[in-house]
């Protein structure tokens, strides 16, 4: 796969149906924050070590369901690209919550919140915590503006990104217990 | 959404001829499974270098056919002009989503160079009615020329060298800028780097409203 290099220099871009928008766009907006979502749990991968390969590679699937997630929000609802893009399916959503289960049955019930912080690995689960919320956050309001229904129509990556909310939070719990370093919780 | 990779498939080169003194085309063996549509592109595979090829032939053909550049120090077409017949290699796909679609604009496909293999594909599939802009830098090098021309609403033929009667001289983004009404259309654009560029920066300069398809082929 080759790049296009200069056709956005005037500050407009091509979504992957074809249209010319701005790139403050709307969709481009979402695509951008999902992508900064894909950096950032490369980040966390990254800080692993080998001794954790198991983990890292639950992380990049991750990271390649939000370039599906990326490309379905690059094409406009209407457009016959729709048919070919991947959607996320239930059975994803329920490998989601099969893995939030298995990080959260190796943690210690919560009594308080968490600050987050601790192991560097867990610092950077807890910065794409958020940073998924905001994905979120901007994929529904596309929904909102493009008259997209939540759910289905959305090829389920609302459900997608709040169960890897959850996730995340699990995955930055669980980063400090495997590094040994005690969750930092909050006093009130 | 599994993270499956694209299917690997196995294949052998069944023919080669030569297009210009810089390009030549392959025909290989359709291993049973592989569908795809016009448009779109295979990667081959030889040991750790993947290329992306476009599909030049209908969906429906028996055989695969590619337009290969030859690159002389390149890493995998020297192996494809040199490969004895009935070698065999592996490739995944189809890839990509540069596909016709049906529309209430009118259609222009640009090419430069062997850009135009999925436009061959395209026509090969009866797609017609197009404005086609096809440039390359001489005549010989306007690959597939006939069968473009007769399927086009408009066949415009730009070269950047030499002086041939019928043929614009000069770059396809100059005759599209010279040309073509103002108003909106559907860029299907192939070719290189440089021509996507010019091309989709005059869409938004001349053809607002426009839609514009890249595939990108150094």
């Amino acid at each position: 796969m080759k790049t296009n290099v200069g056709s956005g220099d005037r500050g407009i871009t091509s979504l992957l149906s074809g249209e010319r928008v701005p790139k403050s766009h709307a969709r481009v907006e979402a695509c951008g924050e999902v992508d900064e979502l894909a950096s950032v749990l490369g980040a966390c991968a990254a800080a692993l070590s080998p001794a954790h390969a198991a983990l890292q590679q639950e992380i990049q699937g991750v990271q390649s369901d939000l370039l599906h997630i990326g490309a379905w929000l690059a094409t406009s609802p209407d457009s016959p690209t729709r048919q070919m893009l991947r959607t996320i399916s239930p059975d994803r959503i329920r490998e989601m919550e099969d893995a939030i289960d298995r990080l959260e049955g190796e943690l210690a019930p919560l009594q308080s919140f968490v600050l987050p912080g601790g192991h560097t690995t867990a610092a950077w689960a807890h910065i794409a915590r958020t940073v998924c919320r905001r994905a979120e956050r901007r994929v529904q309001s596309l929904g909102t503006d493009a008259g997209e229904a939540a759910g289905e129509s959305s090829g389920g990556i609302l459900a997608y990104l709040n169960r890897l909310s959850t996730y995340l939070f699990a995955l930055a719990r669980y980063c400090n217990k495997l590094h040994g370093v005690p969750e930092a919780t909050w006093k009130g | 959404m599994k993270t499956e990779p694209a299917a690997p498939f196995t294949t052998r080169l069944l023919d080669r001829s030569r297009l210009s003194e810089k390009a030549f085309q392959i025909e290989l063996d359709r291993p049973s499974g592989f569908q795809f549509l016009p448009g779109q592109s295979i990667t081959i595979v030889k040991e750790s270098v993947q290329r992306d090829y476009s599909l030049a032939c209908a969906p429906d053909s028996a055989r695969l056919t590619l337009c290969v550049r030859h690159v002389p120090h390149g890493l995998l077409s020297p192996f494809l002009a040199a490969a004895p017949l009935g070698t065999s290699f592996s490739f995944t796909g189809p890839h990509g989503y540069f596909l016709f679609r049906q529309s209430p604009r009118p259609a222009v496909f640009v090419a430069t160079g062997a850009g135009v293999a999925p436009f061959f594909s395209m026509v090969s599939a009866g797609i017609t009615g197009f404005t086609m802009l096809h440039g390359a830098r001489t005549a010989d090098e306007l690959y597939y020329e006939k069968h473009l021309r007769a399927a086009s609403a408009r066949y415009v033929p730009c070269l950047s060298e030499g002086s041939v009667p019928g043929c614009f001289m000069g770059r396809v983004s100059d005759w599209a800028r010279e040309h073509l009404s103002p108003q909106a259309y559907d860029f299907y654009l192939c070719g290189s780097r440089e021509m996507i560029r010019d091309v989709t920066l005059l869409v938004d300069e001349r053809f607002p409203g426009s839609l514009v398809l890249t595939e990108i082929f150094h």
